[in-house]
């Protein structure tokens, strides 16, 4: 009896991997297979020569070059909003808030992750709606304000992952800092950060993909289809999503759709290696925590 | 002729009162006792009867859990001033840098064997570089096991054996320097030889510090202890002196009864 349920949950972990495993095989080789012929520099750049693309000498018409910066500048703003502060709160959710504190906030970071994306989209132009009729009657719609959005968006999962991978530290490992004298502060620092920083750094992931990917924001705060690579922080933007879901909705020719497989092609290169940038940061960190 | 010198003596550590509640339990009731320099205090007692407790209460550990409650006082002398340490006479991170403590179970940070020492020493006593090396050597040497881990020293120390960490405990504790020692079976898990070595050392340490420990074993607690408290429910219910360890059968009739 133990043997038969013993093997069918073998069975079972095997089969959910595998699939799991497959699942992603077959998204990303269906991507490949239609997008590869397009993945060439005039899918990035157009006509207008590289080296002048990306010095910023010659704009670039029918490449999805702006809107590859766009999402760059996108993923990086709303990370260097979203990424500390949720790190901070989460911290303070499990280092120092009290009992009561803690399931009261805890309730309203629940409340903002169960929020749908384009209902964030609609605060932002809201928001943005408020503003002109008050404080700022030239504000508009700009990278800047979808960075935010999508920061808010983004950043109850980086609290909520920050706080659960400090609180699942044992507990005979919380207190050994404080046994040799550690105040809270070091014992934060020289025990729990590094024991949580991988815990960490899957919300930091999490966020950097969740923000290349999300459409419904920014199609509601500041991106647009042709506006080429944003000169500062408060215009609008191309962004690649967009660009896949523009291309996708109404495309003219097959051809065009194919572009779309490339973009997308592109979008999955630039979290993979914003994933890859974030994993090397962890280790070296680990490394640098528990060596010396 | 002892009991005299000891009157004369102050004691290094005196508890007084103490009672600790977890959530409204009584876990110790009105506990007392002294530590004098250059002896070993062993609490014996059956499982469960607040030992460990005992011992977080004098470097104040309980007060992590929320739901602790103390009262009494735990009064200690260190370079001849005095103070309860439950009434502010001395910062917290000093008093758990002063009153080193070895947990039942080893408890080494999960990094490396080096950072291990390193980590403390390098926040509480500033050295650093060759100093530090020095320093880390020298301790692991007091506690045997430099030759064991000269080779690996930026290994995790998790890959040691039960009783490399626990010595490895016992090193990070001294690294800092302390006044009094709690230690908590310190040979809980090791085998004989090993804690025979443990025993030799804490014998030759005790010159230098206080010791308060906890054991398990009737047989050790003969060979190293100066004085016993059984602790039973919370209370000590005796104290017992070298003339009641002499004779083994004796021993082991008192405490047979006090159990
Ligand atoms: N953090 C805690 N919260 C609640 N109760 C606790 C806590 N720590 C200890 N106790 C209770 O206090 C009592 C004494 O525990 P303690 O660990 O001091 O016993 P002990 O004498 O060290 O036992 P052992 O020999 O098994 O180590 C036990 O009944 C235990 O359940
Ligand atoms: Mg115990």
């Amino acid at each position: 009896m133990k043997r038969v349920s013993d093997r069918i949950v073998t069975g079972a972990a095997w089969l959910s991997g595998g699939g799991l495993m497959l699942a992603a095989a077959v998204v990303i080789g269906f991507l490949i297979l239609r997008g590869y012929k397009n993945l060439d520099l005039a899918l990035l750049f157009g006509d207008t020569p590289w080296q002048a693309a990306i010095m910023g000498e010659r704009p670039v018409f029918g490449g999805i070059w702006p809107a590859f910066m766009g999402t760059f500048y996108l993923v990086f703003l709303s990370s260097a909003m979203a990424i500390p502060i949720g790190i901070a709160s989460g911290i303070y959710l499990a280092e120092y808030a009290s009992r009561r504190l803690r399931s009261l906030l805890g309730f309203f970071v629940d409340l903002l992750a169960g929020t749908p994306s384009i209902v964030m989209g609609l605060f932002g132009f809201t928001a943005i709606l408020f503003l002109r009729k008050t404080l700022l009657p030239e504000a508009q719609t700009c990278l800047f304000l979808a960075a935010a959005c999508i920061a808010l968006l983004v950043l109850p999962y980086v609290i909520r992952i920050t706080e659960t991978s400090i609180e699942a530290i044992p507990e005979p490992l919380r207190l050994l800092g404080y046994s040799v004298g550690f105040t809270r502060w070091r014992n934060l620092r020289s025990v729990l950060l590094p024991l949580a920083s991988r815990g960490m750094l899957s919300g930091a992931i999490l966020a950097v993909g969740r923000a290349s990917e999300d459409t419904a924001v920014i199609l509601l705060t500041g991106v647009v289809a042709h506006a080429g690579i944003p000169g500062s922080m408060f215009d609008k933007f191309e962004a690649l999503p967009f660009r896949i879901y523009y291309l996708a909705a109404e495309y003219r020719n097959l051809g065009e759709l194919d572009q779309g497989f490339a973009t997308s092609l592109v979008l999955l290169c630039i979290s993979g290696t914003l994933f890859l940038i974030a994993v090397c940061l962890q280790k070296s960190a680990e490394m640098r925590w528990k060596r010396r | 002729m002892e009991e005299t010198v000891r009157k004369i003596m102050e004691p290094i550590l005196s508890v007084e009162n103490l009672s600790v509640h977890f959530s409204d339990k009584p876990v110790l009731q009105d506990v007392s006792l002294s530590l004098w320099p250059g002896e070993i205090t062993v609490i014996v007692g059956p499982s469960g009867s607040g030992k460990s407790t005992l011992l977080r209460a004098v470097n104040r550990l309980n007060e992590l859990y929320p739901h602790c409650r103390t009262s009494g006082s735990v009064r200690l002398r260190i370079h001849g001033e005095s103070g309860d340490v439950y009434r502010g006479f001395m910062a917290l991170s000093e008093l758990r840098q002063r009153v080193g403590m070895v947990f039942q179970t080893p408890a080494v940070f999960p990094f490396s064997i080096q950072k291990n020492l390193t980590l403390p020493l390098q926040v509480y006593l500033g050295v650093n570089g060759s100093t530090l090396t020095e320093r880390m050597e020298e301790i692991l040497r007091d506690v045997g096991l430099w030759e064991e881990v000269k080779d690996r020293l930026r290994d995790d120390a998790t890959t040691l054996s039960g009783g490399q960490q626990q010595r490895l405990c016992i090193a990070r504790m001294l690294a800092l320097k302390p006044a009094v020692l709690l230690l908590d079976e310190p040979t809980a898990s090791l085998d004989f030889k090993s804690a025979a070595r443990i025993e030799k050392l804490l014998l030759n340490l005790k010159r230098r510090y206080g010791i308060l420990a906890v054991s398990h074993s009737l047989a050790q607690t003969r060979r190293i202890a100066d004085r016993v408290c059984v602790l039973r429910e919370g209370r000590i219910v005796q104290e017992l002196d070298h003339e009641h360890l002499r004779d083994p059968d004796a021993f082991q009739t008192i405490i047979d009864v006090a159990f």
